[in-house]
């Protein structure tokens, strides 16, 4: 039996972003907040000094930061004919564990979606009519549009400190911005990082084709910096370890640097950590949640009575403690019934790797994150689709994140895979090859969503999530399009050899691609269609909102991680001006 | 492209004499240096033997650079299948075991280190029963061999062949490009090779100077003060 | 290694040009096309400069251990291009100084980097100095190699490299650095007078309480000169 705790106002089940930022605001209001993390709790001293924290065999090949798949996994198969089995190293995706969560591993790519993309059903079918979908799509709207939002990424940003170079101030657009970003009311906080050597070719090649260069908006800071917290960033050094690793300089943006020094101080605030969450418990009605139970580090059981319960993980396990406290209608594939784990999405990347003149020296281990000089210009509708039977688009950039050589040691097409020859390609290009990205929307299908798994089970005997999902042939149309674009791109920059990329079918779970997993709580106006309503709260259980990527219906082309800190300053704004004054549904459905 | 490769260091010493290098960017090995004698705590001596003689060839040594096995690649992955790597660390462990599809990667109960014993085991059966075990083998049959293993099905104590090699040549890229505190990458070769310069890294007043050539002597997490650097001057901060 | 006497005559020559081209770090978009020329930059830190610049020796001794007050920095073995850089920086007044700036202004570009390879390439002894309090090294040692969770502070050697001894070519050493010389420095960066370093070098000086800029200074004062010995020329 459970141990049964003193209750609280408000409990956040993981304490990464989102959970500390609920948190965070909450708090201020006077209620009683506990956050349960599952991982360990870490700090930037004494936890990632370097030179410990700069090891790419710890961090990046043996993904100590990331969830642990020897106690919980997730399955795996293309398609529902085939039966899934478990992915038993992360590889595609690597989903964060621990007090911060993946935003300490992030990269620091910090957008705004476009303000088609919260408007996406109607917007493609305005402009090109409903015969540009495949019958097997399911794009829907946000029920928010960007209008809403922009007071809230605004806001974010500032939070971060987001350094970049503003396209498109209330309409007005500026040189060496994005001129296809949405409006925005202001600057960003801080001005855009150096440009790199490979982000000054990639520039000088996309401007000879006529495209669109700016900045990667970087929440890796340009300059010291601090936020209307308090809180204090540094200058980022340019070390080369970002992503898959935390930041030893105090100048990326995550809940360590911008967040928790104040949220630990406020007396409101109790952190767990060592803490799996097993449910959420909901009273006999099935329409209140009570709070939640889970597991300590040690294995005993404790039952937290909650009035509000916020899903604040990662969104894979958004929706998987859903189906495991039976809230909501689960997906059915065959009669499209149902509805959580529902447009489960992903991103498509991929890119070219373009090898340049021996003399040119990249020095690929200069890099943030997020330093890239990119375009646009084939970025989400942002281009004519009539006559090319796709909806989406990819960013295109140079962006590479240091050159860490287990992951980074490219050689040209024709060399052999192992012996005397790759040697000497591998020392030869080391330092005279650019990885050109494409990264982009990822479109809802019918055929692609997530289940619990009837097999296998974690480390507490719960069931897996279970991820059906292919990319629909209307992405892979759409990044060999860009991919064509891409190699232009690549022999304008100077290179002698490029490799084109692309995405492919089927979906492998064997090669990293982006942890951006997206939808399966999706938000929307129709509870019919959605999860959440348009302010994230559940439409079943009104007292239990789910925060995150878990509520986009698909994917932009965009790194999501600024869209869901705009969404959840709004559903935070949602909760404190309406749902505490009148506890309840928010949205009749 | 490497300016500082071991023939140009010996070049620069023989005019200058050896003692006015800095000590950092002397030769990463003496000519003559054989294998790094390991103390081996998982692999018994047969099967360090296919290992030694296996990434030799993965990864040779040649008159520029020492190979893998100079690098210690042998003894990296030797104290990796002694410890929690080899033992199953951040692998999904629980049954049952199916046979998957490409894309959805390893599905075998084997551990690292159950892997490497029962394949490197079938291989050394199956060869000292042919007559040549594969570490008395010609480069030319080793190379072959191995591109056997890769591309192959072949069944080694219930392990196939291409899942094998493809273990053993992760491992062997690992040990050759971490960090050497692991064991491999003896003296930093893999990294003064293609002039990564390591686990200190702070590149503030750098990133903007483009083009710039960078042939700083690397340094280790476990390592101490770093060696000497240049940077090239002749070679121009402009776009080509 | 022993403190040996400082006269002029007392020279460790392991210079030549040749060690020029391997160990220089020039900042290629403001240097001079061609090579430094160590030697030459020995005369000039001898003699001085035919533009007016006094000979370097007079506080930096000829073979870079100024004279231990702590009120000339060591220049033995600091990277050239760093020395290079702020020579430049007082001439062009980015970096301030009543007594460098005229000299700096005395230098042609050839002539600084020329006296900067010299400097990058000599080896010189470390002065006996008093040992500090050991708590003092302690809490410096602290700050230098992890920093401090409370004062939202990163650890000096992040940039500063193993020990600090400097990440080349842009980055200092510290290591053996006269304690006076860095207390005095972290404290123009915190009043902000000195502004031509990355931003972050005011920020974590502003962090610092006069008792820590103490402590890391003692500390790196300290730091085994034999650490520094791989970046510089063996004899």
């Amino acid at each position: 039996m459970p141990q049964r705790l003193k209750h609280v106002d408000v409990v956040t089940i993981g304490v990464g972003l989102t959970g500390s930022l609920t948190a965070l605001e909450l708090a201020k209001t006077g209620l009683k907040v506990v956050g349960l993390e599952r991982g360990a709790p870490r700090f930037t001293v004494p936890d990632f000094q370097s030179p410990a924290i700069h090891d790419e065999l710890r961090f990046s090949i043996r993904k100590a930061m990331m969830q642990d798949n020897v106690r919980e996994a997730v399955t795996f198969r293309n398609s529902s004919d085939e039966s899934a089995l478990p992915i038993r190293r992360w590889a595609s995706f690597l989903p964060g564990t621990g007090l911060g969560g993946s935003f300490v591993h992030w990269n620091g790519q910090t957008f705004r979606f476009q303000a088609a993309d919260f408007i996406y059903k109607t917007h493609i079918e305005q402009r090109y009519g409903k015969k540009i979908l495949d019958p097997d799509l399911t794009i829907q709207d946000w029920g928010v549009t960007y209008g809403e939002l922009e007071p809230h990424f605004d806001r974010f940003e500032y939070l971060l400190g987001t350094s970049g170079r503003a396209g498109n101030i209330r309409g007005t657009l500026h040189a060496g911005g994005n001129p296809f970003e949405a409006p925005r009311a202001r600057e960003y906080p801080t001005p855009p990082m150096k440009e790199p050597y490979f982000g000054a070719l990639f520039r000088k090649g996309a401007e000879s084709l006529g495209y669109h260069p700016y900045p990667q908006p970087s929440s890796n800071l340009s300059q010291p910096y601090t936020n209307p917290e308090g809180l204090s960033l540094q200058q980022c050094v340019f070390c080369g370890f970002c992503e898959r690793y935390a930041c030893e300089h105090f100048a990326k943006a995550s809940p360590q640097t911008v967040i928790l020094p104040v949220l630990l101080k406020n007396p409101n605030y109790e952190l767990r950590t060592g803490c799996q969450v097993l449910r959420i418990n909901l009273d006999n009605t099935g329409k209140k949640a009570t709070g939640v139970t889970y597991a300590d580090a040690s294995g005993r059981e404790f039952e937290q009575p909650a009035d509000l319960v916020l899903l604040t993980a990662f969104p894979l396990n958004n929706v998987r403690m859903l189906l495991l406290s039976g809230i909501g209608k689960p997906y059915d594939s065959k009669t499209g019934k149902g509805v959580v784990g529902r447009n489960y999405t992903y991103q498509t990347t991929g890119g070219a790797t373009v090898f340049l003149d021996d003399s040119v020296n990249v020095n690929p281990f200069m890099a943030s994150g997020a330093n890239g000089t990119m375009i646009d210009d084939f970025g989400g509708d942002n281009f004519d689709h009539g006559p090319l039977g796709f909806i989406g688009g990819q960013y295109v950039g140079a962006i590479m994140t240091g050159g860490r050589p287990i992951e980074f040691h490219p050689t040209p097409p024709g060399t052999p895979k192992w012996g005397l020859k790759w040697k000497q390609a591998v020392a030869r290009h080391y330092n005279h090859a650019v990885l050109v990205q494409q990264h982009g929307t990822s479109t809802a299908s019918r055929l692609n969503y997530l289940d619990l798994d009837p097999t296998y089970r974690d480390a507490w005997g719960l069931p897996l999530l279970r991820m059906t999902f292919d990319f629909p042939e209307n992405d892979v149309r759409m990044s060999q399009y860009i991919a064509d674009k891409v190699v232009e791109i690549g022999r304008a920059m100077g290179g002698k050899t490029v490799i084109r990329g692309g995405t492919k079918r089927p979906y492998t779970s064997t090669v990293y691609q982006s942890t951006h997993n997206c939808g399966g709580a999706v938000m929307g106006e129709d509870p019919t269609t959605s999860v959440v309503n348009r302010y994230l709260q559940c439409w079943d259980v009104p007292n239990v909102f789910s925060i995150g990527a878990s509520a986009f219906p698909q994917n932009g082309s965009y790194n999501y991680s600024g869209t869901i800190g705009a969404l959840t300053y709004w559903a935070i704004e949602a909760i404190k001006n309406q749902y505490l004054k009148s506890p309840g549904p928010l949205v009749h459905g | 492209m490497a300016d500082i490769s071991r023939r140009a260091l010996l070049k620069a010493a023989g005019v200058m004499g050896v003692a006015a290098l800095p000590q950092a960017i002397t030769p990463a090995r003496p000519a003559s240096a054989s294998a790094q004698p390991a103390t081996y705590l998982f692999l018994n001596s047969e099967e360090a033997s296919f290992l030694e003689a296996a990434v030799s060839r993965l990864i040779p040594d040649d008159d520029e650079w020492p190979g893998a096995l100079q690098a210690g690649v042998a003894n990296y992955i030797d104290k990796q299948l002694a410890g929690a790597w080899g033992a199953g660390e951040r692998l999904y462990r629980s049954g049952p075991w199916r046979p998957g599809t490409a894309s959805q990667g390893y599905q075998l109960p084997f551990t690292p280190a159950e892997l490497f014993r029962a394949s490197i085991g079938a291989i050394n059966k199956a060869l000292s029963q042919a007559g040549t075990p594969f570490a008395r083998m010609s480069a030319e049959q080793q190379d072959a061999y191995l591109a056997r293993l890769e591309t192959g099905d072949k069944d080694l104590g219930g392990v196939p062949s291409g899942v094998f090699f493809e273990h053993l040549w992760e491992s062997t890229i690992e040990g050759f490009f971490s960090d050497p505190v692991y064991g491999g990458n003896r003296d930093m070769v893999a990294w003064r090779m293609i002039g990564f310069p390591g686990a200190y890294a702070s590149y503030y007043d750098l990133i903007d100077q483009h083009g710039i050539k960078i042939d700083r002597a690397p340094t280790s997490i476990g390592e101490g003060p770093h060696g000497g650097m240049h940077m090239n001057p002749s070679i121009p901060a402009k776009l080509p | 290694m022993s403190a040996g006497p400082l006269a002029l005559n007392h020279l460790n020559v392991g210079v030549t040009a040749g060690i020029g081209i391997l160990c220089l770090g020039v900042a290629a978009a403001q240097s001079p096309v061609r090579e430094p020329i160590a030697a030459r930059g020995a005369v000039i830190a001898a003699q001085g400069a035919a533009g007016g610049a006094p000979a370097c020796a007079q506080c930096h001794a000829y073979n870079g251990a100024s004279d231990g007050s702590g009120a000339f920095p060591r220049l033995a073995g600091q990277s050239a291009s760093y020395l290079a850089k702020e020579l430049r920086d007082y001439a062009s007044g980015v970096r301030t100084n009543a007594v460098m700036t005229p000299i700096a202004k005395g230098l042609s570009p050839d002539d600084t980097a020329d006296v900067a390879a010299y400097y990058a390439n000599v080896n010189a002894p470390y002065l006996p100095l008093a040992s500090p309090d050991p708590l003092l090294i302690k809490r410096g040692e602290q700050l230098a190699t992890n920093g401090d969770a409370a004062m939202e502070l990163q650890s000096c050697n992040n940039c500063h490299g193993p020990g600090g001894a400097g990440e080349l070519p842009a980055i200092p050493y510290l290591a053996g650095q006269y304690a006076h010389y860095i207390a005095f420095q972290l404290t123009m960066w915190q009043r902000g007078f000195r502004n031509n370093s990355p931003d972050a070098m005011a920020d974590i000086a502003k962090r610092l309480g006069a008792q820590d800029i103490a402590a890391v200074a003692a500390y790196y004062q300290q730091v085994d000169a034999s650490a520094l010995a791989a970046t510089q020329p063996a004899k």
